[in-house]
């Protein structure tokens, strides 16, 4: 069965219909969170987002977009949640005297010692998880990071580049 | 680093039964339909009582149109806010505001009509939200039409 055809069964109120599609969507969700953040809060914040999702289903417009639309909403809980433990921040010890200036470095001085893919700056890593192991198009990234096309492509290059680099570091050849 | 999500698809469903059950969806519509049901039926005997009325009466009929309009409040905002409504349950509740909207009018009419006022308020009132409960009632129709519709292409297309 289709996604399409899912939602659209799932906006009628049928039941099965909205749990074949948790079952199905579960994972690449969980994934995301946890590559965005890690796995100790994937749950909790994965929670929220089907939360989000089966309140918001009604209102989806176009089913045909629900990958979109459902990591569009993934993206928001993760922004949230980065927020809020942004404006905790100040409260806990720092380790280093390095100026933290934005969210996106926060999280990376977080995330350095879990390997490749998160040393990279969370918008950089946000869309290599979103196009390359989510498999969703360069437009459909866009709609979910609200930013035009040409930003999430100078986004990839970028991300690609700085991958290329920690790998090297690491001893790796390309 | 764990790789698989801590939680099953059965025990998500499971933790987002209350935000989907019947029970917390139809207190919704009937906190909305009461709320608003009571406002207008408040405000039309306010506006048809007949003289000058003491500032103790003008304030008992303000604060019983308040707490009504704060239930309808409470009730609107679980249903666009909390509480899922899918288009079979948006066509049900659609229904049962245009019943609510005529049965409170033609209560309030016959009430204003007794009291010796023209019925002309509680109609004007009334009919404001028969109209508002129609259009509800057209949409929520028409969108489900379109989703059985479009169900029943899609399931032709990926054939048995």
């Amino acid at each position: 069965m289709t996604d399409e055809l899912l939602v659209v069964r799932a906006q009628l109120g049928d039941r099965t219909a909205l749990a074949e599609m948790v079952a199905r969507w579960r994972v690449p969700v969980w994934r995301y969170v946890q590559r965005m953040l890690d796995a100790d809060r994937a749950d909790d914040v994965s929670q929220e987002i089907w939360l989000a999702v089966v309140r918001g289903l009604p209102r989806l417009r176009e089913p045909t977009r629900f990958a979109p639309w459902l990591f569009a909403i993934a993206r928001r809980s993760v922004v949230d949640r980065l927020r809020t433990e942004y404006a905790a921040a100040p409260e806990t010890p720092v380790r280093d005297d390095r100026c933290v200036e934005d969210l996106s470095e926060t999280v990376v001085a977080r995330a350095e010692l879990v390997g490749a893919l998160t040393s990279l700056p969370v918008l950089e890593r946000e869309i290599l998880v979103l196009h390359y192991l989510e498999d969703l198009s360069v437009q459909d990234c866009a709609h979910i990071c609200r930013v035009p096309v040409g930003t999430v492509k100078s986004r990839l290059n970028r991300a690609r580049r700085l991958l290329r680099e920690h790998l090297s570091e690491k001893g790796y050849q390309s | 680093m764990t790789d698989e999500p801590g939680l099953s698809a059965r025990e998500m469903l499971d933790r987002l039964d209350t935000t989907l059950s019947r029970g917390t969806r139809i207190r919704a519509v009937a906190a909305l339909l009461a709320g608003l049901a009571g406002a207008v039926f408040v405000t039309s005997l306010w506006w048809s009582e007949p003289g000058p009325l003491p500032d103790r009466t003008h304030l008992s009929f303000t604060l019983l149109t308040v707490f009504c309009l704060a239930w309808a409040g409470y009730g609107g905002w679980l249903l666009t806010r909390r509480v899922p409504l899918f288009a079979t349950e948006q066509v049900v509740a659609a229904g049962i505001a245009l019943a609510a909207s005529v049965g409170t009018t033609g209560i309030t009419v016959v009430a204003a009509a007794r009291s010796g006022t023209g019925p002309g308020p509680a109609l004007a009132v009334g009919g404001l939200f028969i109209a508002a409960a129609a259009t509800l009632a057209v949409r929520a129709r028409a969108r489900r039409a379109a989703l059985l519709r479009r169900m029943r292409q899609l399931t032709r297309q990926e054939g048995p």
